[in-house]
């Protein structure tokens, strides 16, 4: 999974390809993932946010810092996110 | 050391398989008492970058046994072992209840772990360029991923431990597993072995060594055979297999049905060379599986070998046993089941144990297959092509040698 578009994603859009992702990898409907639904509440440990956080670089071709991974909910990462799609972009 | 009243009698009561010849106890049945060869064309799609195209794979999809979230943080060779431990506890009709979590473990044999995961990544990092690795990497790369995954999944809090000594791993598991048992410290342990390294790099480092088997001119299923005067080499497997060990006092209590039961155990280390195999080596460990069940040598009437098909372990294996058997050795019999099922490498001593349980069950010795020109220096009984009946079967050795030195012998006993 890539980004093909050159238009820099609204965190909106950000937020549903997270969810995307986490929908696939959980095998549940992503009618039930809102932006502000609590990670470990969808079934997600420490280790499945990681992965998550693994396919969102990919993704966006960005690179997370190792130290910033305080997430507890979908929002928090789509934050994170799209501040480094704004940040990285060059 | 013989048994005596304070040791625990160490029986089978449970067993499943993921293996070239099928992945349920009755499919292995059925192709290895048929001589059915598991030994076909590679299928991958690396193929034609092989020199060597043929193995024996398991026919295992992950998704038809687990959630994408259980099998996405499993490497293939955990996948096929995790599923192996459910069925055999199934098969043992064994409920794991809260007394019996802390009396409970799982030794595991493999050898080369998450093989297909740390390719994945090494792709990734040195192919792709890319600066970062998948999160489940180690975990899914580890040697003894498949043993946790396996505890977590029926919380075994007892014994957990990981067995890597090449193509003896999963035989040194179940006789270090039913030692545990037999001394008082576990009363049931799964153990057994899981191997799955038909990767690229993996079948390429294989190839490197030279000791792999010529592809068959007329029949790809023929192109292992050991014992034969014509054998060219092994043949790479994949699988898993797994059994139930249990007291024979737990397992009488509950009703459980008896396989067979373990009677002796014997390891030893041939300090010979890292790969070449010695008589000295070959017999000492068989010696010390006889010595551990305090039986004489005349009493083994069946042996699983470790017969890899290559012309140095099997001449060597046939001398070993005429050194520990003598003039007995003619009159028991041998086969090995590597000619149908391949070398499953860390896994190969636990389908052979299953393999040899199955024969003492059923009074029937799986053949030799491919056997068509006698070598003249293997010149024992090695049940050419063709199963035999061996009424009373009561007492059967199943061998695995290793590179590195490590071998161990398991000697199988009919309850009467």
């Amino acid at each position: 999974m890539t980004i093909n578009d050159k238009k820099t994603p609204s965190i909106d859009e950000v937020s549903h390809a997270l969810a995307k992702m986490i929908a696939d990898k959980m095998e549940i409907d992503i009618a039930t993932i809102k932006p502000e639904s609590n990670l470990q509440e969808l079934g997600l440990d420490s280790l499945d946010t990681f992965d998550i956080i693994f396919s969102a670089e990919d993704y966006f071709k960005i690179k997370v810092p190792n130290d910033q991974v305080n997430i507890t909910t979908l929002y928090d990462v789509a934050i994170l996110v799209h501040q480094l799609i704004l940040t990285q972009k060059s | 050391m013989t048994h005596s009243s304070n040791l625990q009698r160490v029986v089978i009561t449970g067993l499943s398989v993921v293996s070239p010849l099928g992945n349920t106890i009755v499919d292995l049945t059925k192709n290895v008492f048929a001589g059915i060869s598991g030994i076909k064309r590679l299928d991958t799609p690396f193929v034609d970058q092989m020199d060597c195209k043929i193995a024996a794979q398991a026919q295992f999809k992950p998704e038809d046994h687990f959630t994408k979230h259980t099998y996405s943080m499993l490497d293939r060779t955990s996948q096929i072992a995790l599923h192996t431990s459910i069925e055999a506890i199934k098969d043992a009709n064994l409920t794991i209840d809260d007394n019996l979590k802390p009396r409970m473990g799982i030794y595991l044999g493999t050898g080369m772990g998450g093989a297909q995961s740390v390719e994945d990544g090494y792709i990734r990092l040195f192919k792709d360029g890319a600066s970062r690795l998948k999160p489940f990497t180690v975990l899914m790369g580890m040697n003894n991923a498949a043993a946790s995954a396996i505890a977590l999944e029926h919380q075994l809090t007892g014994p957990n431990q990981t067995f890597s000594t090449a193509c003896s791993s999963s035989a040194v598991a179940i006789g270090e597993a039913s030692r545990l048992i037999r001394h008082g410290y576990a009363d049931v342990m799964l153990a057994g072995g899981t191997e799955a390294l038909l990767t690229f790099g993996s079948m390429k480092a294989w190839e490197a060594l030279r000791t792999l088997a010529e592809e068959d001119a007329n029949d790809i299923g023929a192109s292992c055979k050991p014992f034969s005067a014509d054998r060219t080499g092994l043949v790479l497997g994949e699988g898993a297999a797994m059994l139930v060990l249990e007291s024979y006092e737990h397992a009488t209590k509950r009703g459980a049905k008896i396989y067979a039961e373990i009677a002796g155990y014997g390891a030893a280390n041939d300090c010979n060379h890292i790969t070449q195999p010695s008589v000295d080596g070959q017999s000492a460990t068989m010696q010390a599986a006889l010595n551990d069940a305090g039986l004489s040598a005349n009493t083994i009437q069946y042996i699983n070998a470790h017969g890899t098909g290559t012309k140095l372990n099997d001449v060597t294996e046939t001398n070993s046993i005429k050194k520990v058997f003598g003039s007995h050795a003619y009159e028991l019999s041998v086969s090995s089941t590597k000619s149908m099922h391949g070398h499953l490498m860390g896994a190969a001593g636990a389908l052979e144990a299953v393999i040899t349980t199955l024969a003492v069950c059923s009074n029937k010795l799986p053949p030799t297959i491919n056997l068509v020109h006698p070598d003249p220096e293997c010149d024992l009984d090695y049940v050419p092509n063709v199963s035999k009946i061996l009424p009373k079967l009561e007492y059967a050795m199943s061998n695995s040698f290793a590179f590195g030195g490590t071998g161990a012998s398991l000697i199988l006993k009919k309850l009467n």
